[in-house]
């Protein structure tokens, strides 16, 4: 019988007095360099959820959910849920387990000429890591920027003279002001660089600074971290849900958002997104979730924790959507209701009546009435008259960058306390993103730092990715940096990931075998998976990849070139700009 | 001779009138006492009017530093339902020559501040049209806020990657002298028993050919 040995054991002088020949049964084999392990298996599911709950589940799913008819999207989400989301991420976690390597060692352990696909991932949570810093960059400066007495985005400048606000602002509002001038100083084309911005670069270095921080320990620092990471975005997201829910009109936005448009579900876009979504908010194949199960011990039930995390992701998406929504009502009833006090205003002061003879509730029923009594002078203010609704308001349906920073800063200012509530929901937003930073950096550290020769490096190695990263990313503060931003986003790991995750699972299907996987898992947690799995694997989920792949494929040929929106500074607003293809 | 009596007292208000109504150095107000104070709104009367007029003169006196301008000298006309109304300002010599409207504009820009406070209004509800108001200038800080609430995050963190090298720089010391130690504790043990381990060179002690490394997995 051979004892199994790691790699490079050799036997530890043991001090001879505490041993004697004939007691001697097992000589005891300690490894220089056993690998670190997570301290509990709580550590690791709190990391794994602080990993995928992000900002996505924050800003894209609502904007899906009222795309796609409120909450009748919640049907292809949790179908597409069971069908493709537990089981690929069931699938990272049992690799990672099993081969206790990172993504290039553990694809290499399967087929070496597999090796390029855990390479791939690397070179994905790479450009991941790049830009996605640079929103936990915005974050920071959004978060400074509260410590103010008046926020800034609550009002425009003014203007030389101090007889009115800049014109820019005027036009714009205040908050897209202040993101589009202040905080990104956007040029009006991805082709003019303009300098760095100062502020941007100290607050991206500062980001770049603490991601490191939390990495360079390996496990034991990001197992403290994620205590934190994980659980304080949910005592925000409750705190502004009792907020939310308690502001004038927040009802109006709920009250949309679940009232499912059951027709949408007819489009077939609808089930696409659903899927795109599901897919993307796990963050399957960039290696993040094979790094860090390839801590855990041998034995630990990751079948369980795959449904529990998975559920929690989906779960923090509709949690956040109701959020959002009580925040879109209030913001578009605020609107709404200025926008009639307005009305009521031009109409009072045109026709110099008195004060209490219209209220807002009679604005529109007054409109009529003064165009067919005095058409001659309703004419005069004809130009000015605008239409207003709530429905109109509701309907503006935001994502992104848009969302976090224009819509949500835009409703935080006009409630009371607005420093208050600025500062929860910067932070908020930061500890989501350093959460997926946190699974980013380490799927590209962990595959790197298993390679025998780089095993020694590991503080310099994190240092140096760090590095990179932060030098690279400067680019994203120059003044094009939105732009580049946006290409990065929309391109750099969507199709990559796609085709990643199908030749994972094709993988470990055909050519590692379904039936060895399963040995393999039996061999972990001492029961094989049922056939709900192994159905899931072998067939619904590649097929699906399959034809989300080709739909993508299908979408970039027919889009013709592309275009992105640039922010035209004379007509203040996003105007539609054509890509050059180098 | 009655007639001429007549015309001769009515003459100055109609004649007052007429340089309110036709002028081109008039100004609109609009006041907004209700959106302004909701419940404690008071009601717009000729006592209020008398107010408003005494603070334009005052306005005037402030600008013009002659003290020679009168309630008499501010005319007002066109009142409306609304609150608002037009007036203009004859000169103190003469009744009948108007002062021009750029004079105006800046003795009510100047003492915008005293005339809102008297009447509890503020710019956006008392307003001349025509004149836009001066709006706050902004706080000019010596140091940004956000930059001072950076300094102490990045200070926090300096004290962290601080404290991150001097436990790294500890536990390579405390490694290092455990090494030193645990030698020193082999030599003592070594001479106690006198067995061969003391040809055992190094203190990492010596890879055991015995155990090959070729397969990772039991055979059994």
């Amino acid at each position: 019988v051979k004892l199994c040995v790691p790699p490079s054991g050799f036997i530890r002088k043991l001090p001879l007095h505490s041993i004697e020949l004939k007691d001697i049964t097992i000589i005891i084999i300690m490894s220089k360099e056993a690998r670190p392990s997570w301290d509990s298996p709580m550590q690791f599911v709190l990391a794994c959820v602080s990993y995928a709950v992000g900002l996505g589940n924050v800003w894209r799913f609502p904007y899906l959910c009222q795309m796609h008819g409120g909450g009748g999207f919640l049907i292809p989400y949790l179908l597409m849920l069971i069908l493709e989301g537990i089981p690929l991420f069931c699938m990272e976690l049992a690799i990672g387990q099993k081969m206790r390597l990172g993504s290039i060692g553990a694809w290499t352990a399967i087929s070496p000429y597999l090796g390029g696909l855990g390479i791939a991932s690397v070179v994905t949570s790479m450009y991941l890591c790049l830009y996605y810093n640079v929103i936990n960059a915005w974050s920071f400066w959004y978060l400074f920027h509260s410590f103010q007495s008046v926020l800034p985005w609550a009002e425009c400048p003014v203007n030389a003279n101090r007889t009115g606000y800049l014109e820019e602002c005027e036009v714009a509002s205040p908050t897209q002001y202040f993101f589009y001038r202040e905080t990104l100083n956007i040029s009006s084309s991805i082709d003019e660089n303009g300098g760095l911005h100062m502020g941007q670069a100290l607050c991206l270095l500062l980001a770049w600074i603490i991601v490191y921080l939390f990495i360079v320990r390996g496990v034991k620092s990001t197992g403290v971290v994620v205590y934190f990471t994980a659980t304080f975005p949910y005592v925000v997201l409750i705190i502004y849900l009792i907020r939310g829910v308690t502001l004038h009109g927040a009802w109006n936005g709920v009250k949309y958002m679940f009232t499912p448009k059951l027709e949408q579900l007819a489009n077939p876009q609808t089930w696409i997104n659903a899927a795109t979504q599901i897919f993307f908010s796990l963050g399957l194949g960039f290696g993040s979730l094979i790094a860090f199960s390839s801590y855990n011990h041998h034995n630990n039930d990751f079948e369980k924790q795959a449904v529990i995390i998975s559920l929690i992701n989906s779960g923090t998406s509709v949690f956040a959507s109701i959020v959002t929504f009580s925040i879109y009502g209030f913001k578009a009833t605020f609107n709404y209701e200025s926008c009639l006090e307005r009305m009521r205003l031009l109409c009072l002061n045109a026709f110099d009546l008195s004060e209490e003879s219209i209220s807002a509730g009679n604005v529109t029923e007054w409109i009529h009435y003064l165009n067919i009594t005095h058409p001659e002078s309703f004419a005069a203010i004809a130009s000015k008259i605008e239409h207003c609704s709530l429905e109109a308001e509701l309907d503006t349906a935001v994502e992104g960058t848009g969302l976090a920073f224009i819509v949500y800063s835009e409703a935080i200012k006009n409630m009371p306390l607005s420093q208050l509530w600025s500062v929860l929901y910067f932070i908020m937003l930061l500890l989501l993103g350093m959460g997926s930073m946190l699974g980013n950096v380490t799927a590209i550290i962990t595959p790197l730092a298993d390679i025998k020769l780089l095993a020694p490096l590991r503080s310099g190695l994190v240092c140096l990715v760090c590095l990179l990263c932060l030098l690279l990313g400067f680019g994203f503060t120059s003044r094009s940096g939105n732009y580049w931003f946006t290409i990065f986003n929309e391109y750099a790991a969507t199709l990559s990931l796609l085709f990643i995750v199908f030749l994972e699972v094709i993988s470990v299907c055909y050519v590692y075998g379904l039936r060895r996987f399963e040995r393999d898992i039996e061999d972990m947690l001492g029961h094989r998976p049922n056939w709900y799995w192994k159905v899931m694997w072998a067939v619904v989920s590649p097929l699906l990849l399959f034809s989300l792949f080709i739909f993508y494929i299908i979408n970039y040929i027919q889009g013709g070139t592309p275009t992105y929106q640039a922010w035209d500074k004379d007509l203040v607003r996003s105007a539609i700009k054509r890509k050059h293809i180098y | 001779m009655l007639a001429g009596v007549l015309l001769l007292i009515f003459l100055p208000p109609l004649v007052a009138k007429d340089l309110c109504k036709d002028s081109q150095d008039g100004f609109k107000v609009r006041l907004s006492i209700k959106t302004a104070l909701g419940d404690d709104a008071y009601e717009w009367n000729e006592s209020e009017m008398f107010l408003f007029r005494s603070t334009l003169a005052y306005a005037m006196r402030k600008q013009t530093k002659q003290d020679t301008y009168n309630i008499t000298n501010i005319l007002v006309c066109n009142d409306t339902q609304r609150v608002s109304f037009v007036f203009v300002v004859t000169s103190p010599g003469d009744p009948d020559q108007l002062i021009p409207k750029e004079q105006i504009e800046e003795a009510v820009r100047q003492n915008k501040h005293r005339i809102n406070n008297a009447f509890l209004l503020s710019d956006m509800t008392l307003e001349f049209v025509g004149i836009p108001p001066t709006l706050a200038a902004p706080i000019i800080y010596d140091t940004e806020p956000w930059l001072i609430v950076f300094g102490v995050v990045i200070g926090a963190v300096a004290v962290g990657i601080v404290a991150l090298l001097m436990s790294t720089v500890s536990k390579k010391r405390r490694a290092k002298e455990k090494a030193a130690g645990l030698s020193e504790e082999d030599e003592g043990i070594v001479k106690e028993n006198g067995t061969a381990l003391s040809g055992l060179g190094g203190k990492e002690g010596v890879y055991n050919q015995t155990f090959s490394n070729d397969n990772r997995f039991t055979e059994l």
